[in-house]
């Protein structure tokens, strides 16, 4: 019998050890590439405070990088620790990304990081912008099949569940890669990335700017910045909005919980809804605020389709549950005697052996076999109502998602505008809020994650296993003595992170020489702009 | 002979381009996107850190940069 | 050979390779990470002694992902099953492989006394810990787990956690991987730092050497006498991948030498194994540092091939359930899985060691301690 506790407990560490690996993996995915553009214009240019840029930048990436790769290393192995039924169930299909991830990518982005970063004195300046590139490269492709592993969590495609091995099996690698929710997913993360590492550079440059340091430095970082942020996150939105049409195709669920549709929607007035106070337990909102005729095209991108609604999609969910509790009984049968009649009677409903295996929660003692003719409906109740995500945490991480999106929009719209009209530092209030801003590209990406990963409940991998089957059978001390340590740990990580972020950011890049000119070496440096050659160059 | 080992090197990154965008224009127009969009971004990006070497300085803060 | 068998069988291959490479390239910078604290005296020996890894240990680290990531894929019920009974084991693994990463990228970035030795300290941990867990982890498999399924799938564990750290057998395992990681990462010293640091990692890097080659003999004499598994009936290769129909097993004493006695040809690979910790010893001693490090490459060939080979096809037996023991056979992927797993790993490996090879050869060359003060790129 599964411990429930323990299953609480394990999804609360992956839940915060996720979202602690995302607070660096943006910045990751999108410093990279903007390394790599400074170092293009380094490399076009021959002027050596790109090269002092890509540099200082560098360093902080290096900082970031570390914690990246660290709390990577738990994930890639929490899936083991923590969640054993899940791993046995689609191992052959998910752990095949992963694993290539690790072939494809992340050697990639690792051994040329190295380089990146002891290399310069060593390559040729096209020799180090191409190790550049591939750092950037590499760091997206990881990225790339994460994401390709999770499209498969929320929409499995290329597997079929196989009653011998008791396991999904791959069937085409096609399938999974080129999954509608994979694709979507992966340009909306990596851009997103983008927006991150923009903000990130954008601030601390606007930082200088405003104490006037660094000012020729400052204000090549901040156009680039200025300009790579504000079109990605023309794209993040754009993409955002492919995202969540996939989901209304894909996933009803979430994009039911999303915007807080207890009803199927009548198109094509349906408001939709800026502010509400939904509650879970009535399957009602207190209040709501919403705006008329936007609902409907904003999802499904037509005035006439309807989107399922919350109490309808559960009465769908119904017969589904019904079929799968034979599915799940015929399984258990099979297992033990395997007879063909058995495999016949699962193969009858085994496109519902989910909800069969979702109902075991609330079967008496998880045991379907247990249940009476008089238990069946409240069974089958309880079973519906689990089939929806919890509504509150999605609709409001949505919205805080998207209104942070949007506010990006426009502190890199006036930041691009004033930086080409270089009128920067006459307009200290932008400087001020790319300064401020800094953290909130992250922030969102988390809230992000929430929206996708809170969204797929009650599965883990969307209608074939639920979550509280899939956890290993450990007991509470193991849980806690785990997170108790993974707290204790990765608080230090944080505080020596964030410490060594100011203390490299307050200082800045490499300082003094920019004061005293010498002719510069390089094909091309032909105004340094008072600009100095370092001795290590 | 070298500038034909460049060619032939450059041609056969063309076609590799070429190949990949009608394979993931076709089953990935995502990935094609994100392909073409990436590079737009980091070339933009860059084009705006040339653009500001030559600014003139007649732009109001320009020459103190 | 049906291609299904030969699959699993290239991916048991593979598994081994894998595990060699994690073990040479990984136990290579954890023992310098180890033997940091004693082969440098003052910070800026220190410092050399991470800066002759420092542009590798990125890379070598990704064996050690890329290592979980194809068990995961390739035998998926393994790591399902393996990760989840050894739970506290991994997660002090997990916890000390992760101040890794911070302690190399964060250690140098600021001048206070306290803060590196924080830090040097961690190396220590972070070098010495996850080697342990690793032998460790071959001397459980090697006496069997206590660990059941039920009809779904699901393990059960059967017996302590406490007993996989303090059984002396693990223990005894566990010491040789600490012994050759510090002859592997002893030699990488010599090959790249100047003097005195070259000549404290030669002395640490040989006593490691000996040690291990001691510890190696003790061990097979151990193996060759505890209960091993066998199967009682036929087995049947191609079946489908899963440990809950599995055929009779026995445990019997000595039975992990059944394979040597019915090729006798294998007891070239522990012999390999000792010409590689003896030779490697020797070697260095003489001055041929390049010569060392392949010999104690060759050391971890012949131990975890040795584990290997005594084994196969078992991969993880159950002393409580011996017939849902894990093996080659049934916990393996499927084979549209391993065929896919196979391209990619054909296509990509050639790769990886061309590039691996350029990195090491753009940053070839001794450290120069002196240099490290002046450069703000270095660890």
């Amino acid at each position: 019998m599964t411990n429930l506790t323990v299953v609480e407990l394990s999804r609360l560490q992956f839940a915060l050890t996720a979202l602690y690996h995302f607070l660096f993996v943006p910045l990751t995915l999108g410093l990279s590439v903007i390394l790599a553009a400074i170092e293009t214009v380094y490399v076009i240019t021959g002027k050596p405070i790109y090269k002092d840029m890509t540099q200082f930048w560098g360093k902080l990436f290096g900082i970031n990088f570390a914690l990246g790769v660290a709390t990577g290393l738990t994930m890639e192995f929490e899936f083991g620790t923590n969640w054993s039924m899940y791993s046995h169930f689609v191992g052959d299909v998910f752990g095949t990304p992963l694993a290539i991830e690790g072939l494809m990518a992340f050697f990639l982005e690792s051994t040329f990081v190295g380089l990146m970063i002891f290399g310069w004195d060593r390559l040729s300046r096209p020799a180090h912008l191409a190790v550049t590139y591939l750092v950037a490269l590499g760091s997206n492709l990881s990225a790339l099949w994460i994401l390709i592993a999770n499209g498969f969590m929320q929409y499995p495609v290329g597997a079929r569940f196989d009653p011998d091995t008791m396991r999904m099996q791959f069937t085409s690698l096609y399938d999974l890669i080129f999954s509608e929710d994979a694709q979507a997913k992966f340009v909306h993360t990596s851009i997103a990335g983008f927006v991150s590492a923009a903000m990130f550079v954008m601030g601390i440059s606007a930082y200088y700017l405003l104490n006037k340091r660094h000012r020729a430095f400052a204000a090549r970082s901040f156009r680039i910045a200025a300009l790579f942020g504000l079109i990605s996150t023309l794209a993040v939105i754009t993409l955002g909005d492919a995202l969540g049409r996939s989901d209304y195709l894909l996933q009803q669920t979430k994009i039911a919980a999303i915007e807080g549709l207890w009803h199927t929607t009548k198109p094509p007035y349906e408001p939709w809804k800026l502010v509400a106070l939904p509650d879970d337990a009535t399957q009602s909102d207190v209040f709501s605020i919403g705006l008329p005729y936007v609902l409907t095209p904003l999802v499904t991108h037509s005035f006439t389709e309807p989107i399922p609604g919350i109490i309808e999609l559960e009465q769908e969910a119904r017969p589904k549950i019904v079929n799968g509790i034979q599915a799940v009984l015929a399984l258990h049968d099979y297992a033990r005697t395997r007879s063909p009649e058995a495999l016949a009677a699962f193969r009858k409903n085994e496109d519902d052996m989910g909800y069969g295996l979702l109902a075991q929660r609330y079967a008496p003692g998880q045991d379907l076999a247990a249940i009476t003719k008089a238990d069946l409906p409240g069974v089958v109740d309880r079973t519906a109502r689990a089939t929806i995500p919890n509504v509150f945490v999605e609709f409001w991480s949505f919205r805080i998602m998207m209104a942070l999106g949007f506010a990006f929009l426009a502190v890199f719209a006036f930041a691009a505008y004033f930086s080409l009209r270089n009128r920067l530092e006459r307009q200290p209030w932008i400087l001020w809020l790319a300064m401020l801003f800094i953290p909130l590209p992250v922030l969102a990406s988390e809230f992000g994650w929430i929206v996708a990963e809170n969204g797929r409940q009650p599965w883990t991998v969307f209608g074939w296993l639920p979550t509280f089957q899939s956890a290993s059978t450990h007991s509470v001390g193991y849980l806690l003595f785990s997170l108790i340590g993974f707290a204790l740990i990765y608080t230090c990580f944080i505080a020596a992170e964030l410490y060594l972020m100011f203390k490299y950011a307050r200082i800045g890049p490499a300082t003094g020489a920019s004061e005293t000119p010498q002719p510069a070496a390089g094909p091309h440096s032909a105004d340094t702009s008072g600009y100095a050659e370092k001795p290590w160059q | 002979m070298e500038t034909f080992i460049k060619f032939v090197a450059l041609a056969l990154i063309l076609a590799l381009a070429l190949f990949i965008a009608v394979v993931a224009g076709d089953d990935g127009p995502w990935y094609f996107a994100w392909l073409v969009g990436t590079t737009m971004i980091v070339l933009i990006a860059a084009a705006g850190a040339v653009l500001l070497e030559t600014q003139s300085p007649s732009g109001e803060t320009g020459s103190e940069f | 050979m049906e291609l299904y068998v030969a699959l699993k069988v290239i991916w048991a291959f593979l598994l081994g390779v894998l595990l060699t490479g994690l073990a040479v390239m990984v136990g290579m910078d954890m023992g310098v990470g180890t033997m940091l604290r004693f082969v440098g005296r003052s910070d800026l020996e220190r410092r050399a002694a991470l800066n002759a890894i420092g542009p590798h240990w990125d890379g070598n680290q990704v064996w050690f992902v890329l290592g979980g990531g194809a068990i995961f894929a390739a035998f998926p019920t393994l790591y399902a099953t393996s990760f989840s009974t050894f739970y506290v084991v991994m997660i002090l693994l997990l916890f000390s492989m992760i101040l890794r990463p911070l302690a190399f990228e964060y250690r140098s970035k600021v001048d206070a006394s306290r803060w590196r030795a924080t830090w040097d300290w961690a190396f220590l941990v972070s070098g010495a810990v996850p080697m342990f867990v690793f032998g460790a982890a071959f001397g459980n498999v090697l006496q069997g787990v206590g660990f059941h399924f039920t009809w779904d799938g699901q393990y059960f564990q059967d017996e302590s956690f406490i007993w996989y750290l303090l059984n002396p057998f693990a223990i005894l395992c566990g010491l040789m991987s600490v012994a050759l990681s510090l002859y592997q990462g002893g030699t990488m010293l010599v090959m790249r730092t100047e003097q005195p640091i070259a000549a404290r990692a030669e002395r640490i890097a040989v006593a490691g050497g000996r040690i291990a080659a001691l510890l190696f003999a003790i061990g097979g004499i151990w193996v060759s006498l505890m209960k091993g598994f066998v199967f009682t009936a036929p087995v049947d290769p191609a079946m489908a991948a899963t440990p809950l129909h599995g055929p009779a097993v026995a445990r019997q004493a000595g039975a992990w030498l059944g394979n040597f006695h019915a090729h006798p040809a294998l007891w070239a690979i522990p012999a390999a194994g000792f010409l590689g910790m003896i030779a490697g010893s020797l070697a260095l001693r003489a001055g041929f540092a390049v010569l060392g490090w392949w010999l104690g490459a060759l050391a971890w060939v012949g131990t975890i091939f040795t584990v290997g080979v005594a084994m196969f096809p078992f991969l993880m037996p159950s002393t409580t359930a011996p017939a849902q023991s894990l093996t080659v056979w049934n916990a393996s992927g499927s084979a549209y899985n391993l065929t896919w797993m196979l391209v990619f790993a054909l296509i990509f490996t050639p790769a990886i060691i061309a590039y691996t090879g350029w990195a090491f050869r753009v940053m070839r060359g001794r450290v120069k301690t002196d240099s490290i003060a002046h450069d703000e790129h270095s660890y």
